[in-house]
């Protein structure tokens, strides 16, 4: 297997030496397969998010070693992080993330804002992407305007902005009925075509238990318990 | 470049976005900037004016004391001063001061001499014969009287004294000149009914500057009863009146200064949890740490400086327009009986660098540094809160 990510004993402790430390992620190592759709399953507190955030570079392991593309990303200074992060990865967040008061518009070509991408370029960009999903129309609407399903487009819109080859999601169904979940799996799977990787956290079967899924990764107390489809551990 | 315009751009409406915090805190800022400012407008332009008066005035101005009070002075005593080495021109004064309760305000009233060489007329002519007279501006506006008309002055007798406006006049300094009314020699020693043989004092030029000390000594020591006021001690005595004035108002708004640079410092630091969470978006979707600190220096700029210029603005509308109506009363002092006056536009550059690097470097660092904080944590970290 091609493996875009492995992680090696990669655990995370939040506030560590405290009274409230929590051990989030532990001694957790996995491959995820260049081209696949893999799903972290797992209850609520089983880790699945923390280490979504991990292998996506938005936080740093308390040990172990995490290799994207085949750098080792876990000990990279912030800003290098930052690089890796504009460059591979998109990110579908619980809850949108969206800023509220820009358009639809802004809010997609938020990530190229500080890139020395010109203006023409960025904006074919985004008629490409906001057409693909069926937001054309809704480019100068305010984000708090729109429906759930519609906010997640952006969202999917936003995080496809970079050109990432990896696309990770932290429970995109969440907050959407079974029509929405479908039509966010249709996307999903449409994106995948393209070559995408994807990466989704859930607990949702209607995720799960799709059998496009290539891998499936479980989760319980910050440890992997299981893993299905080709992904090592 | 391309990616900072996008930046600056993204501050702006992000400004846009918090109208209220931010229009709030630039309303404020604003108001304090144009205190200070007025403050500091105004001393300068009493303190330029003063100077620029100074400027033409002798080395050295003598009175005559008696009983600690200024006296007319004998003209005798001009013969034994023009004996003291390095001495040049000697001059008798008359003027007075004259309140005008029509108008409930002082003029001084001035003889027509050489002294009056550097005082240009905007219309007319100085006065040549009795019964002519020539006014300031001030004084032409608080009586509004115009060139040929008649202007009348009222002696203790409560008999009026016509005379006929020949000439208004202008200086680059209005100090010098508004509340000026000019007469005759002969015609103001008889308003004032001085004796034929004193002068309201005598100026007097030294050849050498260096020597003016070792004049004024020399003056001192064969008239004890004299005062020589040389125009150096002058300079330092306006100088330190405006400066000791502006220190108080500049003290009086120090509660108001303290309570601004609390407020300042809470409504930008106190990055809001909303604030917060959107750099840790930023972080995540591929901004880094520099560009979210441009984001908020760009922030921190436009409020601070947009408060900076409309508070200078407001200022100068404030001082040079409205004759700065609200500071007048304090900064001025004894100007209730004087009468209007309008500051001209002198403005000192370094005051204003010094206002600026004050107020708004301040407000730009409260406004990046809490940021900052937000912008080096993981954003994970940072959208957890």
């Amino acid at each position: 297997m091609d493996a875009v990510i492995t992680t090696a004993e990669v655990s995370k402790v939040f506030n560590m030496g405290l009274a409230d430390e929590v051990r989030a992620v532990t001694g957790v190592s996995i491959e995820i397969a260049r081209g696949g759709i893999t799903v972290l399953k797992g209850p609520s507190g089983s880790g699945k998010t923390t280490l979504l955030g991990l292998i996506g570079c938005m936080s740093r392991p308390t040990e172990g070693k995490i290799v994207v593309e085949g750098k080792d990303v876990a000990k990279l200074p912030e800003r290098f992080l930052t690089a890796v992060r504009r460059k591979t990865f998109g990110f579908i967040f619980q809850q949108f993330n969206l800023i509220r008061g820009l358009t639809v518009g802004e809010n997609v070509m938020l990530p190229l804002y500080p890139t020395e991408i010109q203006t023409g370029p960025m904006t074919q960009r985004l008629e490409g992407i906001l057409a693909k999903l069926e937001l054309t129309d809704k480019r100068g609407v305010k984000i708090q305007h729109l429906s759930g399903g519609q906010q997640q487009r952006v969202a999917i819109a936003r995080a496809l902005i970079n050109e990432p080859a990896i696309i990770l999601a932290d429970e995109p169904t969440a907050h959407l009925d079974t029509k929405l979940s479908e039509d966010f799996l249709h996307i999903i799977m449409a994106l995948n075509k393209d070559g995408k990787t994807i990466v989704i956290a859930t607990h949702d079967p209607l995720i799960y238990d799709k059998p496009y899924i290539d891998n499936i990764i479980e989760m319980r107390d910050g440890a992997v318990t299981a893993v299905k489809g080709g992904c090592a551990q | 470049m391309k990616g900072h315009n996008r930046i600056l751009e993204y501050a702006l409406s992000t400004l846009l976005r918090r109208k209220f915090k931010n229009f709030s805190v630039a309303a404020i800022f604003s108001i304090l900037i144009a205190i200070l400012s007025s403050i500091l407008f105004l001393t300068h332009a009493y303190k330029t004016e003063t100077l620029k008066l100074l400027d033409n005035s002798p080395e050295i101005v003598l009175q005559n004391m008696s009983g600690g009070r200024h006296e007319l002075i004998p003209i005798e005593y001009i013969k034994t001063i023009s004996a003291i080495p390095g001495v040049g021109n000697i001059t008798p004064r008359y003027w007075g001061y004259y309140y005008d309760s029509l108008t409930s305000a002082t003029y001084t009233l001035m003889a027509a001499d050489e002294n009056m060489r550097d005082v240009k007329l905007i219309e007319g002519r100085m006065p040549e014969s009795d019964g002519e007279c020539a006014i300031g501006k001030g004084v032409a506006a608080i009586r509004q009287a115009a060139l040929n008309e008649d202007f009348f002055l009222t002696l203790g007798t409560e008999q009026n004294v016509n005379l006929k406006i020949t000439g208004i006049f202008t200086t680059n300094s209005t100090i010098l000149t508004n509340d000026l009314v000019v007469l005759t020699k002969d015609n103001l020693i008889r308003f004032f009914n001085m004796p034929s043989n004193k002068a309201t004092d005598i100026t007097i030029e030294v050849n050498n500057p260096s020597e003016v000390t070792t004049v004024a000594r020399k003056i001192r020591r064969a008239y004890p009863d004299s005062r020589p006021i040389l125009r150096s001690e002058l300079i330092r005595t306006y100088d330190n009146i405006f400066n000791w004035r502006a220190g108080i108002v500049l003290t009086m708004f120090f509660g108001a200064i303290a309570a601004f640079m609390i407020f300042v410092w809470d409504k930008a630091s106190g990055i809001s949890a909303d604030e917060r969470q959107e750099i840790g978006i930023l972080k995540a979707i591929g901004w880094e740490t520099s560009d979210v600190l441009a984001l908020k220096f760009w922030e921190g700029a436009a409020v601070a400086l947009s408060s900076f210029f409309t508070g200078l603005i407001l200022a100068y509308v404030h001082v040079f327009y409205f004759n700065a109506a609200v500071l007048t009363p304090v900064l001025k002092g004894w100007s209730v009986l004087f009468p209007k006056f309008e500051p001209m536009p002198y403005i000192d550059i370094y005051q204003i660098f010094v206002l600026f690097f004050l107020t708004v470097v301040p407000y730009v660092a409260a406004s990046v540094v809490p940021s900052w904080k937000a912008a080096i944590s993981d954003p994970d970290s940072v959208m957890r809160g």
